[in-house]
């Protein structure tokens, strides 16, 4: 097993052994990225969305590709939380990394009961609150954009976690996102994941109709990146670095520099999504890449560069 | 952390052979895979596929680009695309490289747009082998075959397969298009309307022509056409199978006629996907299970099904 001391970061009381974490929705179980890759080296995992119930997801098509990027109306298609725990959860305890699970709901009580029950297992290092799916009629986003309702369901959540570090993943498609990351905040959130994808559409103009299923979806890759790096510095310079609360960064980001963009700008770890689609082992390839800036650089930890943006 | 696992799938090197146009929009590509690849697709079952990162292949000259394409080709690349293929050639004697696969495309979009320009020597990153083939039954005497359109590399993989794997097999090939234009195969005109598609031909595959408008062959669907066939040529339901690839419609029919005459039967279906690899769970199947139904994965759990359990999608 190769570690690189330079890239062990602290996240909200886990020590990560890089900063790199796979982005929910985008690495199953982990069990397909464990073909591609060593995945003790990520920082941690996150899994896709867990619900109470089992939830089927949106019919196809669920995808479409647009210019250097992609919509996504998956609809939180999961097993529920009695097969997660049953079949997944023995999986993810043989996995030498971090686990995030994250948490979806219709409502605030649907999403204690899921962390209420998962925050007993030793499987489980800490929780993503997922207040911003736009591609599901109740929940998600609906939580996602009021920051009264991401106080409530914050703190609620909060509450049931016992010792492990609550997540809470924003939404880009509010007005002011610095807003809703200090609700969070205000709430107990431990850290800030973002951004989730930008709610958008593609419109076959033959038939004149959306070409997804769901008509909108969640615009993801690197058409997002530079406004996802301007969120996160924004978040970082008014809301989590005075309040020591460390940012999960993502959107767009495919290459080392695209990851370092992200750190420089305030974020603590990168998430990595929509790239491992096209490279499963992007991940690798961005570890291995920090690693050699950092020795170029005479860094000798990665977190010396967390919001050093002039 | 050792995974213990046995990878059985992975991303590897393919350099082009050649890349040749049968017929309007209809190409072949010849790729040799690299030791990895070749590894990867030693046993590989016909009906498993891949995916191919087109995004660093340039647009060929605009003449070149058919001109209803020439506005949406501009779109760049970012995904993989999927291909299955139309035959794997898996050379013993030879160490190393030793795995050849053809695909059949056509040109409809960006990517295959982009595909036109690969020459001879390119090279291309492939995701693969993936999802789950065609299963060959134990004991089976005869297959039925049915493709339709752009379905039919997969299905002529598998015939290749039964060839050569399977001699005692009786092997019969129905296939659809909309007109004569469209078949993706290399074409010799024979008899009055007679068809031959030599891909077939070769390998001493009898193959049965239908076209939507009557321009070949059979006057309609092809599964009317398998029907017909059935109906005047019983078979053993017990050693025989149909496999079939194609449009969902064309599926779903022969998923009809197969459960008609009490014959299993085995189709692959397509999706848009991203990944190819259970990830982004897009390319879901609706399959019924118990009184209900949930979705499967196209990239895992297919893209081959057995044709009872899927809900098709008709319009």
């Amino acid at each position: 097993m190769e570690q690189n001391s330079n890239l062990k970061v602290d996240f909200a009381g886990l020590t990560l052994a890089s900063p790199v974490i796979t982005a929910s929705g985008t690495c199953g179980y982990a069990d397909e990225l464990a073909e591609f890759m060593d995945v003790s080296r990520l920082g941690a995992i996150t899994t896709k969305s867990i619900s109470l119930e089992p939830r089927k997801g949106n019919p196809t098509p669920r995808i479409v590709e647009t210019n250097s990027g992609m919509l996504n109306a998956i609809g939180l298609a999961n097993m529920g939380l009695q097969r997660f725990q049953d079949e997944i959860i023995p999986v993810l305890q043989s996995l030498d990394t971090k686990i995030f699970v994250n948490l979806a709901g219709k409502t605030i009580d649907e999403y204690v009961k899921v962390a209420q029950t998962l925050a007993h297992s030793d499987a489980i290092d800490g929780f993503e609150l997922n207040i911003s799916c736009p591609n599901v009629k109740k929940g998600g986003i609906t939580f996602g954009t009021d920051p009264k309702l991401i106080k409530e369901i914050t703190s609620a959540v909060k509450d049931v976690c016992l010792s492990k570090p609550l997540m809470v993943k924003l939404t880009p498609t509010v007005t002011d996102i610095s807003m809703t990351a200090a609700a969070a905040v205000e709430a107990g959130a431990d850290a800030l994941s973002l951004v989730n994808t930008f709610t958008a559409m593609v419109i076959d103009v033959q038939k004149r109709k959306p070409v997804l299923a769901n008509r909108t979806g969640g615009l993801s890759g690197p058409a997002i990146k530079p406004i996802a790096v301007y969120l996160v510095n924004k978040v970082y310079n008014e809301v989590a670095r005075d309040a020591g609360i460390p940012i999960l960064g993502m959107g767009g980001i495919r290459t080392v520099s695209d990851a370092l963009e992200f750190i420089i700008a305030g974020a603590t770890a990168v998430g990595i999504g929509t790239a491992t689609f096209v490279y499963p082992d992007t991940t690798k390839n961005i570890i291995d890449g920090l690693a050699t800036y950092c020795k170029n650089e005479g860094i000798s930890n990665i977190t010396e560069l967390i919001g050093c943006l002039e | 952390m050792e995974n213990e696992k046995a990878v059985n799938k992975g991303i590897f090197e393919a350099e082009v052979l050649s890349n040749q146009q049968i017929r309007q929009c209809y190409y072949r590509l010849n790729l040799q895979f690299d030791a990895k690849g070749s590894r990867l697709f030693e046993n590989v079952a016909p009906g498993q596929f891949s995916e191919l990162d087109l995004s660093n292949v340039s647009l060929p000259e605009t003449s070149m680009i058919p001109i209803h394409l020439r506005d949406t080709s501009a779109k760049q690349i970012l995904l993989r695309r999927p291909f299955s293929f139309s035959d794997i050639v898996v050379s013993p004697l030879t160490e190393g490289c030793c795995v050849k696969a053809e695909i059949l495309y056509c040109v409809l979009g960006p990517a295959t747009v982009r595909m036109m320009s690969l020459k001879c020597d390119d090279r291309i990153s492939v995701l693969g082998p993936l999802g789950k083939g065609f299963m060959v039954p134990d004991g089976l005497k005869q297959a039925i075959l049915v493709a339709g359109g752009m379905g039919s590399p997969p299905v002529l993989h598998l015939a290749n397969h039964l060839k050569q794997h399977h001699p005692d097999c009786e092997v019969i090939a129905f296939v659809g298009a909309k007109s004569i234009e469209s078949f993706p195969f290399t074409v010799r005109i024979g008899n009055a309307k007679n068809l031959v598609l030599e891909e077939f031909e070769r390998i001493g595959i009898p193959s049965h022509i239908a076209t939507d408008d009557g321009s070949a062959g059979y006057h309609g669907f092809v599964t009317d056409n398998v029907r017909h066939w059935l109906e005047n040529n019983p078979v053993d339901p017990a050693s025989s199978a149909v496999f079939a690839c194609g449009p969902e419609p064309m599926l779903a029919g022969t998923a009809r006629v197969a459960k008609d005459f009490n014959l299993p039967c085995q189709v692959s279906m397509e999706r848009m996907m991203a990944c190819g690899i259970g990830l982004c769970q897009s390319c879901a199947v609706e399959v019924k299970k118990n009184s209900d139904t949930e979705y499967q994965l196209c990239c895992k759990n297919g893209p081959v099904f057995n044709a009872e359990d899927v809900v098709f999608e008709e319009e």
